[in-house]
């Protein structure tokens, strides 16, 4: 079984002239880490979106293991790190993992035993009871990380994991990624860092300007770089 | 609910705001209340330049009259020092020759006494003057065969504490919209509110829990306020704390203003687009419901056009729900239709809020 298949899905932003995401199809099979790449403006972050509920009113079809979206119980199989460091930074890592585990409907027990894995998975055990708001940028995307580890998904969805972390911070995060992917969990991977999609990544999906123009295993590319300059051109994107 | 209390600075901020309003705004009105309501012993300087056995009299007569208070006129300092100096409302001279009838007494006033106070002072000295220079023994007895007088118990004018203390708790109460609407704002640009919804959680409940923490901070608001004003203002000023025959009704009154500010605050943060905007609207909307409501200029002072303006402030039914509880003893269904208004207020803004707002 496939952990995700999108069918044709047409997305517009309310007000724009221009489509957001134009037939967009892509399929996730289970145990792969794929990465979607794409220069800015290619719609990356708007399909992680669509895929995790929080955009509405598109047309195509979302199967997350054979559930049809909306199906919100569908979302649990999802685990999402979304681009912008979406936490409560007055509150401390643990409080961060108490909240968004109830939220996903873990026990109090569950919750305790399963923040333990995912803050030594991230390498924040240490930290754990100080404020987000102090935490360096690369510890604050590993905990942006371990919330979406915390519910242990089968489907993992990064959107950009490692956008302004040091070094340090970005091999520990494409450690615990391949220790993930081979325990058996399917991790579609949103980047624009070739190197990223080239370390991590068996398969790949390009995308631009809302649609996807390739799609491929990692293993028949020679050099994606030039792979990507070829299909989406050399001219800049500041959108 | 973590979250929020986290934010202490905001947090003290809704509860010290109208702990100080109450405690200085009370202090200051207490005067005027004094005289408003219970009126205050006329201070007067009585200088006596005739000695003589009329004069003597007309001295100690003003000067054991309940209704006033005499000053010893402080040494070296002139009469307009004195009332400068706010040690007596009026200066009572008694001339030589007052016995023979030639030379009148001469009141001389602070230039800033209330007109109504001036005309009692002078009624009382006249009717004083009158009794000495009549030899009659007790005027006031003689007119009471021909004047009685009746007062309707007080139901309009609360004491600065039934005043200030609901007032002060309302208008700090609707100022939850500022927190409130900037957490919103920036949860959203932080992207943890679109986090949210990516959790199989039920998308209204979702929003409910957004919104009760701050709804129980008001309740509390209220709570605290009422507590420092019966436990605590009532021995710095000198007036009682009376809560009225039924106390019990400030549950149900509480519990619809909290939904009112709350809904104020979801109204504010659906319409601001950043958090500056949002501290600007709810801050000014705040200030403008309270200065038309009754809150810093009580409703029973107001003019009658003011009075029917004050009617387009959601704090006014508020006020008037609290007061009804406090100086008029009234029964539930006399406060209904102010909770009625109220529940009105609070469902409009709730669902424009909910037409407007793009939760993600």
């Amino acid at each position: 079984m496939n952990a995700l298949d999108i069918s044709s899905i047409t997305f517009s932003y309310e007000g724009a002239t221009v489509r957001a995401l134009q037939n967009v199809s892509l399929t996730v099979t289970d145990g792969r880490m794929q990465a979607l790449l794409g220069p800015n403006g290619a719609g990356k972050s708007t399909l992680m979106r669509v895929i995790t509920g929080q955009l509405r009113g598109y047309s195509g079809d979302i199967s997350i293991y054979g559930k049809k979206m909306p199906d919100r119980k569908a979302l649990l199989s999802i685990g999402y790190a979304p681009q912008p460091i979406s936490l409560y930074t007055t509150l401390t890592a643990r409080e961060n993992l108490n909240f968004f585990g109830a939220m996903a409907g873990l026990s109090d027990e569950q919750i305790v035993l399963r923040s333990e894995i995912v803050l030594e998975q991230t390498g924040l055990t240490a930290h754990a009871e100080e404020p987000v708001a102090i935490y360096s940028g690369g510890m604050q995307r590993r905990l942006n990380l371990a919330v979406a580890l915390l519910h242990s998904p089968k489907l993992l969805l990064l959107d950009e994991p490692t956008v302004g972390v040091d070094p340090q911070s970005r091999n520990h995060i494409y450690d615990t990624l391949r220790e993930l992917n081979a325990a058996g969990m399917t991790i579609l991977l949103s980047t624009h860092i070739m190197e990223e999609a080239e370390r991590l990544c068996s398969s790949v999906t390009l995308a631009d300007k809302g649609e996807v123009i390739f799609n491929g295993q990692m293993s028949e590319i020679d050099d994606l770089e030039k792979l990507f300059l070829e299909k989406t051109g050399r001219g800049l994107r500041d959108e | 609910m973590l979250i929020l209390l986290r934010d202490r600075q905001t947090i003290l901020l809704l509860f010290l705001m109208p702990v100080a309003l109450i405690l200085f705004l009370s202090l200051a009105m207490e005067g005027v209340w004094t005289d408003k309501l219970t009126g205050r012993k006329i201070q007067l300087v009585i200088e006596n330049k005739s000695n003589t056995l009329k004069a003597n009299l007309l001295a100690e007569k003003i000067k054991s009259n309940k209704l006033i208070q005499t000053v010893d006129r402080p040494r070296d300092m002139t009469d307009d020092e004195i009332f400068a100096d706010g040690r007596a409302h009026a200066i009572v001279t008694i001339p030589g020759g007052f016995d023979e009838g030639d030379q009148p007494v001469e009141m001389y006033f602070d230039p800033v006494i209330d007109a109504g106070y001036k005309i009692a002072a002078r009624s009382l000295i006249t009717s004083i003057i009158v009794e000495v220079v009549m030899g009659i023994d007790n005027l006031d007895a003689v007119i009471a065969g021909l004047l009685i007088e009746k007062t309707k118990p007080n139901r309009n004018f609360p004491t600065p504490l039934q005043q200030n203390v609901p007032g002060y708790a309302i208008f700090a109460m609707f100022f939850i919209a500022i927190p409130m609407s900037i957490g919103f704002l920036k949860e959203k640009k932080d992207g943890t509110l679109q986090r949210l919804f990516t959790y199989p959680v039920n998308t209204n409940l979702l929003i409910l829990g957004k919104i009760v923490p701050y709804y129980l901070i008001n309740v509390f608001q209220f709570v605290l306020m009422l507590l420092v004003g019966v436990y605590i203002m009532s021995h710095i000023i000198s007036f009682s704390f009376h809560l009225g025959e039924h106390p019990w009704h400030m549950v149900p009154v509480t519990l619809v203003v909290a939904a009112a500010t709350t809904g104020f605050g979801v109204l504010v943060a659906a319409l601001a687009r950043t958090p500056e905007q949002s501290s600007t609207l709810a801050a000014t909307g705040a200030v403008l419901m309270g200065v038309f409501g009754g809150i810093m200029m009580p409703h029973a002072l107001m003019p009658m056009v003011m009075k029917k303006v004050a009617m387009i402030s959601p704090m006014y039914w508020a006020h008037q729900a609290y007061l009804d509880i406090f100086i008029r003893d009234a029964a539930l269904t006399a406060i209904l239709p102010k909770l009625i208004v109220l529940t009105l207020f609070a469902g409009i803004c709730f669902y424009i809020a909910g037409r407007r707002v793009q939760w993600i």
